[in-house]
Formats: C-alpha cells, structure tokens, sequence
C-alpha cells in the first residue's frame, strides 16, 4: 500500500509540487541582504573597523608612545618608533605604522591603550587597489581620526557605562 | 545547360553561403544576448527563493552583470597546465560551444509569414530534424570527456567518466521520449511537430478554442516528466549536477579551465539548457502555437508564444535547481534505467498500440 | 649557625645575615625597594616586611639580622613567617602608601616594563587606591646630561644617594626635606659628574632616575639582549648589549662578582651612540690626496699593487687599543709571512714586555683579590680614569678601615683618602730604600700590594720604574711563593693589549717599536705601515709611508690613510679580549657591522690571500685553534690562573737609571680614550663639561643647566 502510495506520489510529482510552492513564496518574500552600497545596516558602538589614531580637542594627538598596542599586537602589525618631542621633549611617537594587512582587528590595541589614542573607528569601507596603500602611517591614521573623531567620540560615550 | 548554370546554380552557389550565414548571424546574435539574460535569470531565481538580491550592481537591476562577467573572462589570462594534452584541453571547450550553438540550426521559432502551411522561423528546415538534433547533441559529451581527460587531474577525470555515463543513460529515455511524439506526427520534422499539435484532445473534448489542451503534453503527460527530468540530467543540471559537484569534486571537468575557455563551456552549458527547453517547448508545449484560440492571442506573432513557453520551462529549470537536493550517483543510475527506461519503453508500446488499435495513426 | 624556621622550613643560616638574606636563601622572595645587596641598609621603604612569631609588630626584614633573634620560650628557633595574610596585608598596605604619591604614568615612563615599582604592584598591591587628596609633584632637576629625572616618581628609597656616597665615593645626591617635601637633590644645585652616575639609572627601583640619551627609544620587551664584554677600558667589565633592528640602544651591567660586581663606567654605558657615528662603512682608496669609497677588491687590488716586491723589513704593523686577539694574532702570522720583524701594540710607547713572563705585565692580584689587601702603592696611576669600577672595590676596603693607599705620582681625587707619597720615581727610590714613612707601613702590610700605571712606565726610563716597581714587589714581601699572594701589578688602560702581548705582538728580532716605526717612517726606512685600529699614536708621523689603516671608525688613523678597511667594533664581532688580570673573555656579536664593513680578522685573512701568503685558516674556529696553540691560557674563557711568580724576578735585574721628572697620567681626559668615544656625541659633550667644570665654569653652568631643566 505504501509502496503504492508513493508510485502515486511520484506520478503525480506531489512532494515536487509541495516543494515548488514552498519556494514560490519564499520567491516572494521581502529580500534579507541590505541593499550594500546604497544602504546599510547599523553597527555597533563597539564595531571594529579600520584604525584611527586621536587627538585632544585642542588638537594635540594623544597618543604618548607607550608601546603597549604594539606589545599587545597579536598580529604584530603595529611598529612604533618613539622619542621626545622637539618642542617640549615629551614622549611621542616618530613613527607610527599600522599593517591593515596584517591587523586581525581583534580590539586589542585599543583595550591596551591608555589614553584612548589609538581606536578602531567604525569606517569599513577602505579597499584599496594596492597592498601599499593598506600600510598606514602616522599621518594616514592621524588624518583617519580627524575624519572620525565625531563618530568615535559618540561610539566610546555610548560604549562608557558598559566598561 | 551553361545558361542553367550561370543563371541558377552559380547564384546559388553564391549567395546561398552569404544568406545562410546572415541568416545564422541573425539567429545566433540574439541567442547569445538571450544565453546572458537565461544566466541572469538563474542566478535571479536562485537568488530569489534563497532570500538573496542576486546580482544587482552591473547595470539597473544588474541586467548587464552577464556581459561584465564575460568582459571578464576575455580579459584573463587562460592558464593552461602543464600536465596537461594541449591541444585537446583547448579543443573541448569549443566542442562544448560548437554543438551547442549548431543543434539550434533546427529548432523552428516562429511561424512562417505569410502563415502558410508547414513553414516556420528556421534556419534549417530539414525533415530529419530530430535525427539532427539526437545526433548532435549526443556529441556534447565528447567536450566534457576530453575536457576531463586533457586537464590530467583527479577530479576532472573523474567528473568526466560520471558525466559519460549520466548522459549515455538519459539519452535513451530521452530518445524514447521522442518515439512517442513521432508516433504521434509522424514527421521527423520539427516544424510538423509543432503544427501537428494545432489539432488534438481540444478538439476530441469539444473545447477547440482552448488549444492548449491539443499539446502533447496533455496526451503525453508522463513522458513530458520524463523528458523534463531527463532533460535536466542531460545537461548535467541540479538536481543531476554530478559531473559538477562542487562539494565533492570541486567544479568537475572545469576545474582546470579558467577565463575564455571555462566561459566557453559555460556557455555551451547554458545553450544546452535552452536547447533542452526549446525542446521540451517544441515537443509538448506546442511550439509558436497560441494557448488559446481568442482572436488578441492570434494575432500576437508565434515568437512570443515560443519565447513566452521557453522562458517558463527555464523558470521550472531554475526552480528545480533551486529546491531539489543533489542525487546521489547511485540514485540517479537508478532513475534512469529502473523507472525511466521502463517507463517510456512501455509508454511507446502503448502508445503505438492505441494508435494503432483506434487506428489515429497519421 | 642560627637556626631559623622560615615558613615551616627549617634552615641554618650563617651568623651576620640580615633576615631578608636568610629568607632568601630559604627561596622565599621578599619584595624590596630601598634594600640593594652591594649598598648600605637603609630600612626605609617597608616593603620588606616578615612576621616573626613572638615580636609584637612586622618586621623590616633587610634590616634585622638573624642573630637579633631570640629563640622561643622552650628553645625552638625563631619563626618567620612570610607569606601570611598579615605579611600579605602589610605590603599591600605599604603599596598602596608607596603609590599615593607615584604617579601612574607607566605608559609615559621608561622604566616601564622593568619597573620594580610596576611588578611588585602587580604581585602584591591592590588594584585600587582609597586616595583622593592631591598627590605630590616635586620639580625635575637637571642633574646629569646623562641622567634624566622626573623626581614626582621618587618613593625616597635612597638607593641612587647610598650608592653616591658608598660606590662612587663623590657626595654629589642626598636628600633634603622632610615627610612630604623630601627629595632628592644634587648639593647646592651641582651636577653629578662622578664617572660612576650612570649606575643609579640601574639602581632607581623606579624611573624617577632614567637614562637621557636612551629617553623614550625603547621598551625593554622589544630588545634584543646580547651578554658580552666591554672594552671602553682594560678591566672587561660584563655588560649587556640591547639592540633592536642593527642598532645598539643601550649598554647594561651584568653582575660579574670577580670584575666589575654589577656597576659599569658612564663611558661604557653611554658610548653607544659612538658605534653609530663616524662608521667606516665601505672601503676606501686614497687617490690623488683624497679618499674615495671602493670595492673590496679595488682596495685588496691597490694593497697588493703598492705591496709588490716591498721587502718585509719595510713593513710595520701597529696595533690599537682595541684590537681584539683574533685580528691581532692574523696580523702576526701575515707579519711573520712577510718577513716583518716590525709589529708592536705598545701604542703608548710603554716599556712593558715579555721579560718578567706573562706575570710581568697583568694586574696579578686580580681585582676581586683586591679585598685583601691591605696596603696598596699606587704608581703614576689614577684609578678613577684608568679603570673606574675597580676604583670603587679599592674604596670599599679604604672605607671599611681595611685598606690603606699610598699614591707616587700625579696628585688626583682618588674619592678616598690615601697617603700622597710623591710625584716621580724618587719617591719609589726612597721608599725602596726605607727613607720613605710608607716604607713601615709598607713592612708591617700582610697584603701589600703595588699598582703601576701605563704613565709610570712609558717614559724613556720606563724600564727602571718597572724594575724599580719589580724590586719594591720583591723587597715588602708582595710577592710570595708560599701563600701565592701577587702584589705586582700593572694597570693597563687598553682592552686589547694585554692579548696582543699574549699572543706576541711585539717586535720581533731585530724589530721597531712603536716609536721606532714613527722614526724610521720620518726616515723613510719603513714603506708600508699597517694600523688596526691604531688611533692613539702620532699618525702626522707617518706621512712618508703608505697607511693601511683598519678600524671601525674615521679617526685619526683614518684620515692619514692610504686605503682604508672598514671593519668592526666590538658590538659587531665575536671576538677574544684578555683584561688586565689576564682573564681572556668573548664578546657576543649584537648586530651586523654596518655596509660593507667585516670581521677584522677576515679581512686580514682575504688581504694574507691577496698577497699570496694565504694564512692557514677559514673560519674562526680554525684560527682559535691556532692561537690557544700559541698562547694557551686564552682557551679558558672568563677564567684567570695564577702567573708564575719567579719570572718577575728578571724585571729586577734592570738598572735603576731614573729621571726626576714626576710621572704623567696614561689618560688625561676619561671620556675621550679611543675611536668610539670620540665618535659619540655624549661622550664628546661630557668631556666639554668636565673640562669647563675644571675651568671653573662649573657654577654658572650649572645654574644654567636647572633653568631649563
């Protein structure tokens, strides 16, 4: 009976049917992927994305050279070189390069630093043509933060009281 | 018998090439810019029923992603290995775009203008169309098995000995298939075909306006499946993608190819399922032929009907591929010799019998 | 043998320990910040407290001897406790003190890393401070060019003052002020100019005190360590090399109880930025009077050219201060192959030789023997330039009542008291013949003992103050058979010499000193002159001849060159150097020398090819080898033998023809002595200072230095 029963269901292609009509809905239902580049879906405050280095508002960059991002990086991806600075011989770096090619965006760095310098912003968008393009230095990063900074700002007083 | 020569046959020997060859440039232009949008439409459909976008950057809804993928391929560079026979690995790809482009040679469009009787859309109207396109298409496997063999690699080897073996089994359903519908037109002709479907069961049940009932899919039903099915595992489509396998072999037989050489067995590919859907259009679906008898629906030109019914078994295609699980080799073996090859041989007994019984053979 | 259970163990200990030491030797780690084994005990960080079962408060361990304890009621020994909860209460109470004025800017701070502050607060503080008043700052001063402050740091542990005072014997730190105001300061606004400053940077448990030049380059995780061995002077002291990416950053000590203890000079501290400056990086030809860089092979081409049918008796070879034995050794054997008699490494024309065997030109006591003495005569030396370290162990005898020193010779600041006996060899004369007071002191010593300086003996009767120095040794009982107490001794001031004589880099039969090499070039007798690293002569001397000079650094020698090799300095090689004791000791190589520059040896090894004279050896190994053939005692690395003592006897026999003029010093100026230190920057702006200090600049310097410190 059974065997009859499914030689019937065969015939007629009655699971085919079921399961084309299954997929015709689903044919029909509002898409799930954002539209990417023309819209975009929200990120959190805590999104890791491509790296800034800060400044105080009075446009002193903050960063102190203390080394501890490049400690922490796992990846190795960060080189700093440090020594006084000329005018008033405190720390500050003379180098500051990042690897994004390297950079595993893990958010240690920016757990590691003290003065909240350096930071992944929430900008993700920054393919480039070039693997030189991707190795980042000083002023690349300083210039990063100046464009971010209002963003950043909002995210790390939105992330305060969770840490 | 000079004058006869000048007069007659040079022309012909003149012009018959020139004509033969717009006719087939004209045939084969618009082919290809449809192969892209067929492309574009799996992808689509897929994309659709899996809840994606599907390609949407390339142009206004991505319309012209096809034609930057194959800007892309002409652009790279063929990598050919070096283990591997040169002259076959370059030649089965153009096997593979070849025959599929030269089995459409057959397949009738349209119907003739002025509608006269046994005229169509054609570049060929041969009477042993079907034997043409049986041979043809049988070649089609040649360019998956020497695509296999030349790359000298494991799975594209191993891709190719499934792929003989699928497609040897499902051309004798197919082919037996076609028996049923040549008993019933009594033409090798596909143009008969068609139009030996404007009559039928609308008639015999007393609705004639509603033509398209006369199909053969209706008389034919089980055997419409069966070439359906068949036919999506003659063109190594899912759910019969064996010789493809991506989670078992990689790409199959394409593993090694890359840039205009793989393109070109994707195109042959994509031609071969729109050949299998032309076919399936031509064979059971009625062709050109309106499906229904209402003066608006006449005076639409055939070609749309045939493109209207083409693109409606490619959806089906399209759907299959996006519902049905993969076979199993083993499966599919099973398919095609215990249920298919009984069934159609059985069906062409009983066909031949009621024909020749009620004595409808035409 | 006071027995002590220490944290359920039991152990003896030897009578006289502080507690601290008991509880170390027991394995148990005490934290510490003003306690520092080679200082004085101060006892006031409290970080060091114990529990001792019986006293009713914490004890400050390092302060409290074991033999201070009394033993239970029924006799049981003294218990101490170091880990319990009270222990572990207390110090992270005095952590949390300790930090209430510390400021927390480890990130900013170049102790960071190797902070003794950071890894205790971690280990034993708390995470959080219950402090919310304003904490203390005290102002920077600027005491040093080589020493930076940031004085808010300071926990007033006292280290940097106690090692001042006791090691470096200059009273130049203390600190002023009470409870909150105290600080530490220089006197009177003064600079610390003691060779030995460089050592507090080591000492500060904190980075109140931290090395200027190196501010802000490097963390300590990031540097490569090489252990190796100093040459700035003849003492070997151990240091620690840190490199990162081909560059010295910095020097360190490494303890070495038998050399140096744990201190270095401010020259061999700070010279690093000396190996950088003034490299001889490639190869140079001097063409048409001017010098232009060249391959190897055009500069080995032109040598051989110039070198052609040259007789080997118009050859000389001088070597430099900082030869190392390898390249020395090579520069014999080519010597040798090329029929020269001429080579010396005397480069201060001093009349040291082989005569009185291997015994006649070290410092036989060894400076850990030191300790023993009890008088010691000083001849035409000042220890405080010549060999700075060791200068700080005669002081520690001198202080502890245990050492007397006499002093022949130019009068300088030994930083200790000593009897000034003289300035010429008369006075040697006179005290030999008991004419002298020191003569008696000289008698009644147990074990008494001379050091000769490189000024004594290279002046032209150089030869009589050794034999009259031999004589002296002889006559007072310095040198003894019996107990093998050797108290002849001669202070070299060249790290590499002592290993050129070992391996006999001296003229040979018939061959020209140093001097003579200068005369017979004026002469025009010697044709080709050869210098490894030979910048401590009258090079202006050489004109007439044709100099290969070899070195690493454009100095003296290489601006009168004729061709030039670059080769390495002692970061950069692997090489062998005997200290005066004779101890043969290796460098470490750090980083690659720098372009094209070599190994020295090797390029006297492709140049002995060259010349077709080809010297038997391909790697260092081989040429090793070769030298502990000849001078065997080099083979025992870091280990100095007792010399024979009755080879000394033939430096007696020479007659005492002296001249009354007063010995000079052997090195004028302590932070300009050879190539490196004149290359470097720092040491170059220490020698000014000291200079204009002596000048009497000093004051109004110094007030400049705090304003804009």
């Amino acid at each position: 009976m059974a065997r009859v029963a499914q030689g019937i269901k065969s015939l007629f292609l009655l699971e085919f049917i079921a399961a084309f009509w299954l997929s015709m809905r689903y044919f029909f239902k509002p898409k799930a992927p954002v539209n990417y580049p023309f819209e975009k879906g929200p990120l959190s405050p805590r999104f890791r994305g491509e790296h800034v280095l800060r400044r105080y508002p009075n446009g002193e960059e903050r960063c102190i050279a203390c080394k501890l991002c490049e400690a922490v990086c796992p990846a190795q991806a960060i080189v700093i070189e440090a020594g006084p600075r000329r005018n008033d011989g405190t720390r500050r770096t003379t180098r500051y390069d990042i690897d994004m090619t390297k950079c595993i965006y893990c958010g240690l760095c920016q757990e590691a630093c003290p003065v909240e310098a350096i930071v992944e912003g929430p900008n993700f968008e920054y393919a480039t043509e070039t693997h030189e393009e991707l190795l980042y230095d000083k002023q690349r990063l300083l210039d990063n933060g100046d464009r971010w900074e209002r963003e950043i700002a909002k995210n790390i007083e939105l992330d305060a009281p969770y840490r | 018998m000079v004058d006869y020569f000048w007069s007659t046959i040079w022309p012909w020997i003149i012009w018959t090439p020139i004509l033969k060859t717009i006719q087939s440039l004209a045939f084969i232009v618009p082919l290809l810019i449809l192969i892209a949008y067929i492309i574009y439409a799996d992808r689509k459909i897929w994309a659709a029923v899996q809840l994606r976008r599907g390609p949407n950057v390339v142009g206004p809804w991505g319309l012209l992603q096809s034609f930057a993928d194959m800007a892309k391929f002409l652009f790279k560079e063929p990598i050919i290995p070096s283990g591997s026979n040169k002259v076959l690995f370059l030649l089965a790809p153009l096997i593979a775009a070849f025959v599929t482009i030269a089995v459409w040679a057959v397949i009738p469009i349209g119907s003739g203008w002025p509608a006269a009787e046994g005229t169509s859309w054609v570049v060929a109207n041969i009477n042993v169309g079907i034997l043409y396109v049986l041979a043809i298409s049988s070649l089609e496997v040649y360019a998956i098995i020497i695509g296999g063999w030349a790359s000298n690699s494991k799975y594209p080897f191993l891709s190719a000995l499934r792929s003989a073996g699928q497609m040897i089994s499902y051309e004798v359903s197919i082919g037996f298939v076609i028996v049923t519908v040549l008993l019933l037109v009594g033409s090798l002709n596909m143009t008969d075909i068609v139009l030996a479907q404007q009559t039928g069961l609308a008639n015999w049940l007393g609705v004639p306006s509603l033509t398209i009932l006369n199909w053969f899919w209706l008389p034919l039903f089980p055997m419409f499946i069966v070439f359906f099915i068949s036919a999506l595992a003659e063109t190594n489509r899912p759910p019969f993608d064996l010789p493809e396998a991506e989670s078992e072999l990689v790409a199959g037989f394409m593993v090694e190819y890359s840039s205009s050489l793989y393109m070109l067995f994707m195109l042959g590919e994509y031609l071969a399922v729109t050949f299998m859907c032309a076919m399936i259009t031509i064979l059971f679906l009625g062709g050109w032929l309106p499906p229904a008898d209402i003066a608006i629906f006449n005076w639409i030109p055939g070609i749309f009907w045939f493109m209207a019914k083409l693109w409606m078994v490619f959806f089906m295609f399209a759907m299959v591929k996006a519902f049905v699980p993969r076979y199993r080799y083993d499966q599919l073996m099973r398919l095609g010799w215990k249920v298919f090859l009984p069934l159609s041989l059985f069906m062409v007994v009983a066909v031949a019998s009621v024909l020749h019984f009620f004595d409808l053979a035409p | 043998m006071p027995k002590l259970i220490i944290d359920g163990a039991e152990i003896d200990v030897e009578d006289g320990l502080t507690l601290l030491q008991a509880c170390e030797q027991a394995g148990r780690e005490i934290p510490r910040f003003c306690y520092h084994e080679r200082l004085s005990i101060a006892g006031n960080c409290r970080m060091c407290l114990v529990e001792v079962k019986g006293m009713p408060k914490l004890a400050a361990s390092c302060a409290l001897g074991v033999s201070d304890l009394r033993p239970g009621p029924e006799g049981q020994p003294p218990e101490i406790l170091t880990t319990s909860p009270l222990v572990q209460k207390a110090r992270s109470g005095t952590m949390e003190f300790l930090l209430i004025n510390h400021p927390l800017d480890c990130p900013i701070c170049d102790q960071g890393g190797e902070c003794d502050l950071q890894d205790q607060a971690d280990a034993f503080g708390v995470g959080s401070s219950r402090y919310d008043e304003n904490k203390r700052a005290v102002e920077n001063r600027n005491i040093s060019p080589l020493i930076k402050t940031i004085m808010t740091r300071c926990i007033s542990c006292t280290r940097c003052v106690r090692f001042m005072t006791e090691i470096a014997g200059v009273e130049e730190l203390g600190q002023i002020g009470r409870g909150e105001d105290a600080e530490i300061t220089t006197y009177l606004n003064k600079g610390m100019l003691s060779e030995l400053s460089g050592n507090v940077v080591d000492i500060c448990p904190v980075g109140a005190l931290t090395h200027r030049p190196f501010a802000f380059t490097a963390r300590p995780w990031e540097m490569k360590k090489t252990e190796s061995i100093d040459v700035m002077d003849a003492q070997g002291a151990h240091i620690r090399i840190d490199t990162r990416g081909g560059n010295v950053l910095r020097i360190l000590p490494r303890e070495s109880d038998d050399i140096n203890e744990e201190w270095i000079t401010d020259k061999t501290r700070f010279v690093c930025d000396g190996l950088k400056n003034q490299r001889l990086d490639t190869p140079y030809i001097k063409e048409n009077g001017k010098l232009r860089p060249a391959t190897w092979a055009q500069a080995f081409e032109a040598i051989a050219k110039r070198m052609n049918n040259v007789d080997g008796k118009r050859f000389a070879a001088i070597a430099g201060d900082l030869a190392a034995v390898e390249e020395v050794f090579a520069l014999k054997a080519l010597s040798d192959q090329l029929g020269s008699p001429n080579t010396d490494c005397r480069t201060q024309n001093c009349s040291l030789s082989l005569d009185g065997g291997r015994a006649g030109y070290l410092f036989n006591t060894t400076i850990a023997g030191l300790d023993k003495a009890d008088v010691i005569l000083l001849i035409g030396t000042d220890p405080r330039r010549e060999a700075a370290v060791m200068n700080a162990r005669i002081r520690r005898g001198v202080s502890s009542g245990q050492t007397r020193v006499g002093l022949v010779g130019a009068p300088v600041d030994l930083s200790y008291d000593h009897d000034y006996l003289g300035a010429g060899p008369q006075t040697l004369v006179d005290i030999l013949e008991g004419k002298h007071a020191f003569s008696e002191v000289l008698k009644e010593a147990s074990n008494p003992l001379l050091i000769v300086g490189e000024g004594a003996i290279s002046r032209s009767d150089g030869r009589a103050v050794l034999a009259l120095a031999g004589r002296l040794a002889n006559d007072f009982a310095m040198v003894r058979e019996e107990d093998g107490w050797n108290g002849f001794n001669i202070l070299h001031t060249a790290a590499g010499r002592v290993g050129a004589m070992d391996v006999g880099f001296l003229p040979g039969e018939g061959g020209l000193d140093t001097n003579g090499i200068l005369e017979a070039s004026e002469a025009g007798n010697v044709e080709i002159v050869y210098l490894l690293g030979a910048d401590e002569i009258e090079v202006e001397r050489l004109s007439k001849s044709f100099v290969i000079y070899q070195g690493s650094h454009g100095d003296k020698g290489a601006a009168i060159a004729d061709v030039i090799w670059p080769g390495a300095a002692y970061s950069e090689k692997t090489a062998t150097y005997v200290n005066f004791e004779g101890r043969p000791q290796m460098t470490m190589r750090a980083v690659f020398p720098p372009g094209e520059a070599r190994e020295d040896w090797t390029i006297i090894r492709a140049l002995s090819q060259t010349l077709g004279k080809t010297l038997p050896y391909d790697n260092a190994m081989e040429l090793r080898q070769k030298i502990y053939e000849l001078a065997p005692q080099l083979a025992a690395i870091g280990a100095v033998k007792n010399q024979e003592m009755a080879s000394l006897r033939a430096l007696s026999h020479e007659a005492i023809r002296i001249q009354p003029t007063p010995f000079s010093l052997a090195i004028d100026d302590f932070y300009q002595t050879n190539p490196v230190t004149r290359a470097s920057v720092i040491m170059t702006e220490m020698s000014t200072l000291k200079q204009e200090m002596n000048a009497g600049k000093a004051a109004a310097h110094s007030k400049g230095m705090v304003t804009h410190g």
